[in-house]
Parts: C-alpha cells; structure tokens; sequence
C-alpha cells in the first residue's frame, strides 16, 4: 500500500515538474519587426530584420531573457513597411492591435519611421529605432521610443570637419536631398567648411528611383568642384560613383551611404569605386570592429550566406538591449518599466557597435544612443576604415534637448 | 557651354534609344490592335531579369543570352496575344483594359517570385569611356544606342518592305478592307504582340545593362511610353522614334539646366506643350 502511495506521489510530482517545465518551456515573447523588406529601403532594413531573427536565435539558445523564475523565449514576426509611412503605420498597428506585440524593433528608414514614432507615444508599446537618421525621431521626447543610430547631422558635423581639413575649397553635392537628414547631414557639413572658408558650390537631387544621374553629374562636371559629396542610399549613390567615372570626373568623392563591399559592387566595378569615401557612424568593418563584431559577420554570413550591412547590428543590438532591459524591469507586461530601464542601461556587452555612453549610460535622456564617426575609404575591393572622425557626444546630447 | 548641351544630349540619346524602343512595341499593339497594353513595361523588364539569369546564373556570354531572351520574348508575346487578350478581341474595349491592368500585376507578381525583390544590373564587362574634346561618352551607351538604331530600322524594314508587315499596316489601315483582301487577321495579333515584346525585351535588356531592374521599375518605363506615344502621334511609328528621343534629351537636358528635381516633371509639360500646338502629336495624323 505504502509503496503503492509513494509511486503515486513520484509520479504526480514527476508529471507536475514535466508540467512545470513544459509551461517554462511554453512561455513566449512575440516581438515584432517592422522594416523595408522589399524595394529601394531593403538594402537596409532586410538585414535588420535578418540580424534581429539571428540575435533573437542566439538569445533562446543561451536560455531566452529570464524574468525572475520565468524564462521567455523569443518569437519574431516581421512585416514589410517597404519604407513607406502608410505601409509602416500599418504594419505596426497590426502587430499591436491583431498580433498583441508590445516591443516593435527594426525601422531603418526616416520617412516610415517617422509615421509611426507620431503615435508610438500613445501605445502601450516600445520601439526601438535602428538605421533610420532623421534627427526629429529622437528630439519630440517620447517616453516609449530609443534609437541605436546616432542622427544624421551628428555624423555630418564630424564629415565635414573631414573634408575641410583635406583642404578642398569647393566641393558639389548630388544626393536624395529631398529625404531630411541628408539634407540634415549636408547643412552639417557646410557649416564646418564655411569655418574654413569652403563652400558648397553645387546641390544636385535625385529621387530613391533613380538610376541615371548623368545629367546631373555632367552639371556638377561643368563648374569644376575640387570633390564631390554623395549623400543618399547605397543602389542610388553607387549608380553616382560609377557615373562621375564614366564621365571622366577624376575628383575625390565622398559619401554617406553606410553600403557593403557586396551591395556596391552590384552596381559598379572595383575599379570604379577606388578611393571613395565614406564619411559615416562607425559601423561594422572587420578592420574596426571589436570582438563582437568579427563574430556577428561571421555568424550573419553563416547563417545568410550574404555579408551583413554595416549598418544591420543596430537591429541585432535592439534586441540585447530590450534583453537586458526586460530582465532589469523584472516585467515583459509593463512597457513602461522596461522603457525607463531601458533609458537606464549601461551598454550591455553583447553589442556590435562601439556606442560612446552619455553620464554612463548607452542612451541620453532622448532616448538617442551614440557611436563614433569614422572615415572608411574603398580600398582595392574593401571599404578601409582608416581614421576615426572625432564627435562629442555629449554636446551633441545637450543640443538635440534644445530642439522640439 | 557647348560642351555640356552635347554632352547632355549625348546622355539623353542612350535612355531616348530605351523609350522609343518601349514606345514602338506599344504603338504596334496600340495601333493594329486598339489595345493599350500596359503589361508592356513589366515584360519588358522580365526580358532584362531573363538576360541576367542567363548570364549570371546560367554562364552564358552577355551576347549568347540577347538572343535567347529576345526569342523568348517573342514566345511570350504570342502566349500573352492567346491567353490574355484573344478572348476579350470583340468584346467591349473595357475588358481589354482590365485584362491588361490585371496582366500587369501579374506579371510583376511572377518577376518578383522568380527574381526576387532586389535590384539587378545586368553584368557586361563594358566599361571603356571615349573621349572626344571635352565630351565623354561610356562605351556601353554607345552600344547601347547602335542597338537601338539597329533595332528600328528592322522594324521599319520589316513593316514597309514585307508582305507581313504590309498585311499589318493593312490590318491597321482598315481591318474588313484587309480581310477581303484575303489577309489572314487572326495571326496578325499573333505577330504583332510577339515583335512588340521582343523590342520591350530588348529594352529591358538596355535598361538592365545601363541602369538597373527592380520591382516597379517596368511601371515607370510604360508611363514614359505612352507620353511618347502621345508625344508623337498615336499609332505613328515615326512619331514613336522622334518622340521617345525628344523626350530622352529633353529629360537630360532640363535636369541639367533647369533642376534636376523636377526632371520627370519638365519632360511631361513638354509633352503638353506639344499637344496644344499639335494634338494629334508630333507626326500624328489630324483626326
């Protein structure tokens, strides 16, 4: 009887801890990622997602985020925004209304990003903002919203200081200038020149669609810059650098366009883009980049069999960062703890890119994080980085407070 | 000064090369059939996805793929004639219309799932720059326009000296007049829609190798098309030719002198202007 009694008791708590474990093992966290999956964004914001997919793997196996005795493992849902305010708005009251997602990461482009951070403060959500630069993301003070990317003009204040002291005395701009922060960026830049008496002497659009830039280049050609600045997204910009060469513009060039080695040479040859500049946030280059950074390209290249962005590791960074940030707030339910202690977070050590911290912290009481700037430069095949581009962060912190 | 206007009109002569080709296979659809094919842009562009997996994926010389892919094209254009557009022929002119917006989708939908979403440029290996005084002129693009020559004046050829492309002016000219005339009506659309995609392939092929392919692309290009089928007459394939270069070089050169902003925008009043001195268009017949 007795025996009969302590088999039954085994039994139940060997079923209750396959229970327990089961319900451990069942706990889930949805997040979800809203970025430019296809069309003109998705140089960038496919490789966000991709690095957000690949963090959220490596994160459930080294346990998932752990909420006092619970364990959560992370499930991404993705929607394509196509870099478009209304696919972005959309995308992003699905995940919240239909799919109940309450952290939103992703979002590389400022136009789409924008829409959404214009009613994010009104949601029980958090958003994490990667590649997207427009600098007014970051200055409207929304409780529920942090960017890994410094703002455009952050860099362009760096790029110009740069360029002037290279010593170039007129120098012609062709980009997207109609998207804010490259015009942002180039204003940053202008200023630092006109400190060394340079000036802009040209500044020529063209649109995200466009691929022939000829006419514009052959106007730039005609009032002989001493260099050329090309600020706008990877596919345009390369369709820039193998144009001025066509039509033997034998200037400097540089650029703004955070692009990989692979995403340039779809476009253009090797020979094309020798000794072009790119002026940006020091992102992910294997020549700079720390410890996490060497095994994050080798990991993304594993697992995509494609280099990672330079810039993707601001997605892959999100998500350690709402780790540590869950994981401090004790809570996946109170978006409003994990905000604050996201605010509140040191630098987590999981992170690729090398954030400078504002009073100890990764993010300044906007909500806008840091890296350095560095000067990269195609170099026989490869972007190089060669120097890195002094910025002062906290300066740049007290200003962005000044602004509404 | 001088040197820019040329070289200006020298950029604006390869992508005008790309209209009137794109603009010439829809004034043969248009004109013998009444049928404003808008499909047109993206099988153009499916022409050019086709050469870059040729070339790409399959190994074979940029050369070897053309003619591949412009037979293909033709293929195509004789499935689109028999599978889309043959069973609304007689009905309302409507149909016709939604078919070929509905083709449109489709046919994007299909470029998309077989070559995916990213951008493509078709791999050529030209990368030579002549330099003549002070105007350069990449060699791809002057390939690019001979092609375009080439590719016309068979065109021409092939509707003013053959006895089907008589058939098909005739067909054109007056359908009953041609059928008692003993010319066989139901291949002429067969003919017609297989020569239109080949030259839109041919296109899409130019484009793919000067610039890039991309979803949505082909869309932009048949709107350009059309504007030059306006621009130079309905139906006229002088017009066709004249029109699609006016508007390269006028897109070339308004971004250069005027902003390149408004580019799109500069070529489109031009076409308006034209039509309010000539309606019927450049080389249009008046109604």
């Amino acid at each position: 009887m007795f025996n009969r009694v302590k088999t039954g008791a085994f039994a139940a708590l060997a079923m209750a801890i396959a229970t327990a474990s089961a319900f451990a093992a069942d706990k889930k966290l949805t997040i979800g990622v809203a970025d430019a999956l296809t069309g003109g964004g998705a140089v960038y914001g496919l490789p966000q997602a991709n690095a957000v997919r690949m963090a959220a793997d490596e994160i459930n196996t080294a346990g998932g985020i752990k909420v006092g005795s619970d364990t959560y493992k992370i499930d991404v849902i993705a929607y394509d925004d196509k870099a478009n305010p209304t696919e972005a708005t959309n995308a992003v009251r699905k995940l919240i209304d239909r799919d109940g997602v309450k952290y939103i990461l992703g979002f590389c482009c400022s136009g789409s990003t924008s829409a959404v951070a214009s009613f994010i403060g009104n949601e029980k959500a958090v958003m994490l903002v990667g590649n997207a630069a427009e600098r007014s993301i970051t200055t409207k003070k929304i409780p529920n919203l942090v960017r890994t990317r410094p703002p455009a003009d952050f860099t362009g204040q760096a790029a110009g200081t740069f360029i002037a002291r290279k010593g170039h005395k007129r120098i012609a701009v062709i980009g997207a200038l109609d998207v804010g922060f490259y015009a942002q960026y180039v204003d940053s830049v202008e200023r630092e020149l006109k400190k060394v008496g340079s000036e802009i002497i040209a500044r020529e659009v063209f649109t995200l669609r466009d691929r022939d830039m000829t006419p514009q280049l052959t106007k730039i050609r005609a009032l002989n810059p001493d260099a050329i600045l090309v600020v706008g997204y990877v596919e345009s910009a390369a369709f820039v650098y193998r144009q001025a060469v066509e039509l033997g513009m034998n200037i400097p060039r540089y650029g703004f366009t955070s692009g990989s080695e692979e995403q340039f040479l779809r476009v253009t040859t090797s020979a094309q883009m020798e000794g072009v500049w790119d002026l940006r946030p020091t992102e992910l280059d294997l020549l700079s980049a720390s410890k996490n950074g060497i095994a994050y390209h080798a990991n993304y290249t594993k697992k995509y069999n494609a280099s990672p962005s330079p810039s993707s590791p601001y997605a892959y960074d999100q998500l350690y960062v709402l780790k540590a940030a869950i994981e401090a707030a004790g809570t996946v339910d109170d978006t409003v703890a994990v905000a604050k202690a996201i605010r509140a977070l040191a630098i987590p050590p999981q992170v690729v890119m090398q954030y400078q911290p504002v009073d100890g912290k990764m993010f300044d009481v906007n909500g806008q994080a840091y890296t350095s700037n560095g000067a990269f430069q195609w170099q026989k095949g490869k972007w190089v980085f060669v120097e890195d581009l002094p910025s002062d962060a906290k300066a740049y912190s007290q200003f962005l407070s000044t602004l509404n | 000064m001088l040197i820019e206007i040329l070289q200006q009109t020298i950029n604006g002569l390869a992508i005008g090369g790309v209209y009137v080709l794109i603009a010439l296979g829809l004034t043969t659809v248009f004109g013998i059939l009444g049928i404003a094919h808008f499909a047109h842009g993206s099988v153009s562009m499916f022409g050019g996805y086709l050469t870059f997996f040729l070339v790409t994926s399959q190994g074979l010389p940029v050369l070897a793929a053309i003619p591949i892919a412009l037979v293909a094209g033709f293929v195509l254009g004789l499935l689109i004639e028999i599978v889309a557009y043959r069973p609304v022929r007689h009905a309302n002119h409507i149909n016709a219309f939604i078919v070929a917006l509905g083709l449109t989708m489709m046919v994007e939908g299909i470029n998309l799932q077989l070559f995916g979403h990213e951008q493509i440029v078709i791999p050529t290996g030209l990368s030579k720059v002549f330099r003549l005084g002070g105007v350069t002129v990449p060699e791809l693009r002057i390939y690019v326009i001979i092609a375009a020559i080439v590719l016309v004046a068979a065109m021409m050829l092939f509707v003013e000296r053959t006895k089907t492309g008589q058939a098909i002016r005739a067909v054109a000219e007056n359908r009953d007049a041609a059928i008692l005339m003993g010319v066989n009506v139901n291949s002429i659309p067969l003919i017609v829609f297989g020569i239109s995609t080949s030259l839109g392939v041919a296109a899409g092929i130019m484009v793919g190798a000067l610039f890039a392919i991309a979803p949505g692309i082909g869309e932009g290009f048949v709107v350009k098309g059309f504007a030059v089928l306006i621009l130079g007459g309905l139906g006229s394939f002088p017009g066709a030719i004249l029109g699609g270069t006016v508007l390269g070089i006028t897109e070339s050169i308004a971004a250069g002198f005027i902003s390149s902003a408004y580019k799109d925008v500069i070529a489109f009043v031009v076409m308006i202007l034209v039509l309010l001195i000539r309606p019927q268009g450049l080389l249009g017949r008046s109604p």
